[in-house]
């Protein structure tokens, strides 16, 4: 049995302390309710602990060598590298603790969060579990770093505005960090003029990550690799990411020099309250969504978060772990009753009963814009970089499976299905 | 239920939901929906969940990636085994 390469930084919560995946040695216990990103692999001599998070935040693939050796990465190009094809490459099925000796396996099944409504409880009460979670879990998160620099990505929606404004109440130096797409001298989006109102109302700085279109599109194998998807909402997000992961590297090295940093998202919330929605661009729909009821559009959403890497893959290919401060959360937003969910003000509504005012007014009710698709009329984002330069789903699948060694793209469609990557528990002795 | 019953409502859902044209002479219930193009990766999530608010049945993910779940026929298959291996477990618990 092999690791090739490092994992995912390791941000696990077991409802009252960070998990320490260190511990997760062979047959030791799990927790109960495993949250957040975990995925780890312990190998002491012929006797192996897999263990992954029940969201499958962070990746986790292995597959047989041709002597059958196991081997294990966070990437499938790694293994890939290492000589193991595509189409043998397996994810270890999220939430799943296995233990693994040369003769046999043994999985234990983590309890994964599922929705679960109970009528007595009000929409401030399930706003007060979600907002003590995320200040229970960003305090473990200060006082396991100390001192160490913390960047926070803040698009300027309410999302990362909440998770700027916890980070400035749990740590000690925290910058902010904006990105905008340079396009021919036009002013600011409106997200970084939000973004800079923001930083300046709080006293933080604020790290304008300003990029051309030709910078953005270098990133894209990286989006690919680390993104671990082909989709182009995915690709798209993870190509945000990949431009906010080096503006924060460059400026690390040259503030905090030999200093791992931490870096916040707001990323999840919109999983969990199904804030997602088609756009068009160029008289095309992009990124359309399944024609589903709240309820069940908000577990599929959720359930997907397995596939794709677009936030942690970027970031940790520049070396910055990245944490997804509403991960714990998630067993409270399934609570959320579905005719909330219907609500077209529901992540207004939401936020206000968890932040009040700690958010200001120009935050609450602002139009919801993405970094993906900044102004579609004029093409102002990702999106319409990506479409304007001939980069589309065809190519995106062709450059991925060329990354990765697959000469019939087909083959891509039994690797990512309905939110899930193929995945199996790994079996010991088991030849190519 | 019958794997028969179950193939024709999901045929029924698959016509309506995406919109199979009455003179598809292409379409059977032998044909791979997905290689074929009638079903997309967002028609196929729509899919599932119509097979779980029907039959109340949760397909596994190994067998949603492997080449059985593929037609009409065989997904009807795998929902009535799925299905059935429900009732009977229900009826050994409680007998």
């Amino acid at each position: 049995m092999r690791m090739i390469g490092p994992l995912d930084a390791n941000f696990g919560w077991d409802g009252a302390r960070l998990f320490d995946v260190e511990r997760a040695v062979p047959a030791a216990s799990v927790p109960a309710r495993l949250r957040g990103a975990c995925a780890g692999v312990h190998i002491a001599e012929d006797r192996a602990r897999v263990i992954r998070d029940p969201l499958g935040i962070n990746k986790l693939f292995w597959a047989s060598g041709e002597d059958g050796e196991l081997r294990f990465a966070a990437r499938p190009w790694r293994l890939v590298q290492a000589g193991c094809p595509f189409d043998g490459i397996r994810a270890v099925p999220p939430g799943t603790a296995i233990d693994l000796n040369s003769i046999a396996t043994e999985v234990r099944t983590l309890r994964a969060p599922q929705r679960s409504v109970r009528p007595g409880d009000s929409l401030e009460y399930i706003a007060r579990r979600i907002r003590s979670t995320l200040d229970l879990y960003c305090a473990a998160l200060a006082a396991a770093h100390p001192g160490t620099p913390v960047y926070v990505c803040l698009s300027g929606g309410l999302d990362s505005s909440a998770a700027t404004v916890l980070a400035r109440r749990h740590f000690a130096d925290v910058t902010a960090v904006s990105f905008d797409l340079d396009r021919a001298g036009a002013p600011p989006s409106a997200d970084r003029l939000a973004a800079e109102r923001l930083a300046a109302d709080l006293g933080m700085p604020l790290l304008s990550v300003t990029v051309t279109v030709e910078s953005v599109l270098d990133g894209l194998d990286t989006a690919l690799v680390e993104g671990i998807d082909w989709r182009d909402f995915n690709v798209h997000a993870a190509l945000v990411n990949v431009a906010l992961a080096r503006g924060i590297a460059e400026h690390c090295a040259a503030h905090h020099p030999g200093t791992a940093p931490l870096v916040l998202t707001g990323d999840l919330a919109n999983e969990y309250v199904c804030d997602y929605k088609a756009e068009q661009y160029r008289g095309e729909t992009y990124y359309s969504l399944p024609r589903l009821a709240p309820a069940a559009l908000q577990w599929v959403l959720i359930r997907g978060v397995e596939t794709s890497h677009r936030e942690v893959g970027p970031f940790q290919a520049y070396g910055l772990p990245l944490v997804q401060v509403y991960a714990p959360a998630v067993d409270h937003y399934l609570a959320l009753p579905e005719d909330f969910l219907a609500e077209p003000a529901r992540k207004d509504r939401l936020c206000q009963l968890m932040f009040g005012d700690l958010l200001p007014d120009y935050i609450y009710g602002r139009p919801k814009t993405r970094a993906q698709v900044g102004d579609a009329e004029t093409g102002r984002g990702v999106l319409g970089a990506c479409v304007d330069n001939g980069i589309d789903r065809a190519w995106l699948r062709q450059r991925f499976s060329q990354l990765h060694g697959v000469s019939d793209p087909s083959l891509l469609d039994r690797f990512i299905r309905a939110g899930r990557y193929r995945s199996s528990v790994p079996t010991p002795g088991e030849k190519r | 239920m019958s794997s028969q019953q179950v193939a024709d409502q999901i045929e029924q859902f698959v016509r309506s939901r995406f919109r199979v044209a009455k003179g598809d002479t292409r379409f059977s219930r032998a044909q791979p929906l997905f290689e074929m193009g009638y079903v997309d990766s967002i028609g196929f999530v729509e899919l599932l969940a119509f097979l779980n608010e029907q039959f109340h049945v949760e397909v596994p993910d190994d067998v949603l990636m492997s080449e059985e779940f593929s037609t009409i026929d065989d997904i009807a298959l795998i929902v009535a085994r799925l299905s059935n291996g429900r009732s009977e477990v229900r009826n050994g618990s409680t007998g």
